[in-house]
């Protein structure tokens, strides 16, 4: 006779189906990948469509929010430690290809690879002092970076050029305006596809597993047998890369370097609220908070020109999301779509200990 | 009787509270071992020092013979000791299967970059979770779980990494009497497979019917030490744990 105590929750009457995937709806999958593509077409459409260089060259900025916020998703999502320092992460891959280019005389792309191996190799130490503290002290002194290299950047005019600025040669002389935008819109694309792919790498890997568990439980995963410090050192290493390509890029594509613009707070926020925004477990969450945010911010701007009330208008729209949608637009879609599907059973009820064992001898043709 | 886990003169404070007070402890290789005491006597700040959670003021731990007290808690899994939280931890949202999976040793820089959800490893995982008998739970997220649930998903976890040793910090806190059974059996058929237990308990039905030897701890140090039939008689023992 079982009592009462002896339940347990199963997913529907029926034991679990076996196979990886049947945890999701099929329909889900299907609508994802349409999704996918679908956006993927977008992207690569949207040079042809843009009316004007001004549309187009808010779209570099959109894909270069894309890239920056899938870059800190390396962290954050994977790792679950919120760093608002990401900033000054881009800002040391912009200053450093800039001034291989302006001060070494390296040709422009080299610069760029060069740049991002010196911030990975500038990550390593600080990372390492860095990644010893968990939540909001981890967020202070990643923002404490940021402050930093403002400091550094503007005092050591000699150098970086201060507050003066600093003038990136184009990599493209010849290339008309509106022809330099698209080259690099399509390098911004290709940049943000080559981040999605080593995320989505990551993300199936056991690497990436280790990674999950240190954001659920660090001692836990320790205890495990996970060395967690060093897996958050070479995560941290890894999107510190990326986000100093997207900083080199920015910097050969803008072409003009201002310390106050490239160690700003608000670039490494940005970051982090539209990772939120979009979902920080999905790999193409912060690319849709990045759409998201990005257009709103680049629409925004377009209206109500210098003044203050773009981040009025941003900070409602994240407002709203996160009170709606907790973990992010994606996983609040997903949700949607599983409402209408009939094949997930999504009722988790109690059975017996009695029914569970009836389960565990037909399962097991009576051997059990 | 070889030892496995040895401890020398371990002692922690914290403040001015003194957690453990020169502990000397001999676990005994092959063998159910348990280590009971009354609330505060030192047990799970012992395992916390054992396993590298926290490090001892001074004294040291050994394991087959190597000294293991200064190394990370990583690092002493990796040798070979596996254990569970007095307030059981599991992934809270991970899915049964990922959080037996996230056991698997990834096996060098190459090793971390393979699928996590390979053939074998699945299997194996999916082995632990029917042993355990939570195999329908597997694609069911963690914080989902019953109480009960998931000590058996943390425990299925461990014992995915194949520990030759493993430490078990209140295995009986606030599960009912048929997973008590349960879970009483599955100590004794491990142990018969091969691997060694530490078990810390207050409930002295499971602990008199499972171990093969006790430690009991008072006030950071051990005061007795012997098989269940001995220990259940000690005066010392009586005096610590009941006040009489």
């Amino acid at each position: 006779m079982p009592s009462a105590s002896d339940t347990v929750t199963a997913p529907g009457a029926a034991p679990a189906p076996p196979g990886p995937a049947a945890g999701r709806p099929r329909l889900g999958r299907v609508l994802t990948i349409a999704a996918v593509v679908a956006l993927a077409a977008a992207v690569l459409a949207f040079p042809g469509l843009a009316p004007n260089p001004y549309i187009l060259s808010a779209g570099i900025v959109v894909l270069n929010y894309a890239v920056l916020s899938t870059s800190w998703n390396f962290v954050g999502g994977f790792t679950g430690y919120i760093s608002l320092g990401h900033g000054a992460l881009a800002g040391l891959g912009g200053y450093g290809t800039g001034l291989l280019v302006t001060k070494a005389g390296l040709p422009s792309l080299a610069a760029l690879v060069l740049a991002m191996l010196l911030v990975a190799l500038i990550a390593v130490p600080i990372g390492f002092a860095a990644l010893r503290v968990r939540g909001a002290s981890f967020v202070i002194v990643s923002i404490a970076l940021v402050l930093i290299m403002l400091l550094v950047f503007q005092s050591w005019a000699s150098v970086t050029g201060g507050s003066r600025g600093l003038v990136v040669p184009r990599p493209f002389p010849d290339l008309l305006r509106p022809e330099h935008h698209r080259v690099f819109y399509y390098l911004y694309a290709g940049l943000l596809a080559l981040a999605l792919g080593v995320w989505w790498l990551i993300d199936r890997s056991r690497f990436g597993l280790g990674l999950k568990a240190i954001r659920e439980d660090e001692d836990k995963a320790e205890a495990l047998g996970t060395p967690t410090f060093a897996y958050k050192l070479v995560v941290f290493v890894v999107s510190a890369a990326f986000t100093a390509l997207s900083g080199g890029l920015y910097a050969l594509w803008f072409g003009d370097l201002d310390p106050v613009f490239q160690f700003s707070i608000l670039t490494g926020s940005y970051m982090v609220l539209m990772a939120l925004l979009g979902g920080v477990r999905n790999l193409f969450g912060p690319l849709v908070g990045a759409l998201v945010v990005g257009t709103a911010l680049e629409f925004f701007k377009g209206s109500f020109g210098n003044t203050p009330l773009h981040l009025v208008a941003t900070g409602v729209l994240l407002g709203l999301v996160v009170m709606f949608m907790p973990d992010g637009v994606l996983p609040a879609l997903r949700n949607l779509f599983a409402r209408f599907d009939r094949t997930r059973q999504s009722s988790i009820r109690e059975v017996s200990a009695a029914e569970l064992r009836d389960q565990r001898l037909q399962s097991t043709g009576g051997k059990a | 009787m070889t030892a496995s886990l040895e401890t020398t003169d371990l002692r922690k404070a914290f403040g001015g509270v003194t957690a453990l007070d020169g502990a000397t402890v001999r676990f005994r290789h092959g063998q159910v071992n348990a280590l009971i005491g009354p609330n505060g006597s030192g047990k799970t700040t012992f395992f916390n020092c054992v396993t590298g959670m926290i490090r001892p003021d001074s004294g040291r731990t050994t394991y087959r013979g190597a000294d293991i007290t200064r190394k990370a808690p990583h690092a002493i899994a990796r040798a070979g000791i596996g254990r569970t939280f007095q307030l059981c931890r599991v992934f809270p949202r991970m899915t049964a299967l990922d959080n037996v999976l996230a056991a698997v040793r990834p096996g060098g820089v190459l090793g971390g970059l393979r699928g996590a959800r390979s053939r074998a490893q699945t299997d194996r995982a999916r082995e632990w979770l029917t042993r355990l008998g939570i195999e329908h739970l597997t694609d069911v997220e963690a914080r989902n779980m019953s109480w009960g649930q998931q000590k058996l998903l943390e425990l299925a976890g461990v014992l995915m990494a194949d520990p030759e040793t493993v430490l078990l910090d209140e295995p009986a806190g606030g599960v009912n009497p048929a997973l008590l059974d349960r879970i009483g059996t599955l100590v004794r058929e491990l142990n018969a497979e091969g691997r060694t237990f530490v078990i810390v308990e207050h409930n002295m039905d499971l602990v008199m019917s499972i171990s093969d030897h006790i430690v009991v701890f008072d006030r950071g140090r051990p005061i007795a030490e012997g098989p269940p039939s001995m220990i259940r008689t000690d005066e010392r023992v009586l005096g610590a744990y009941l006040g009489v």
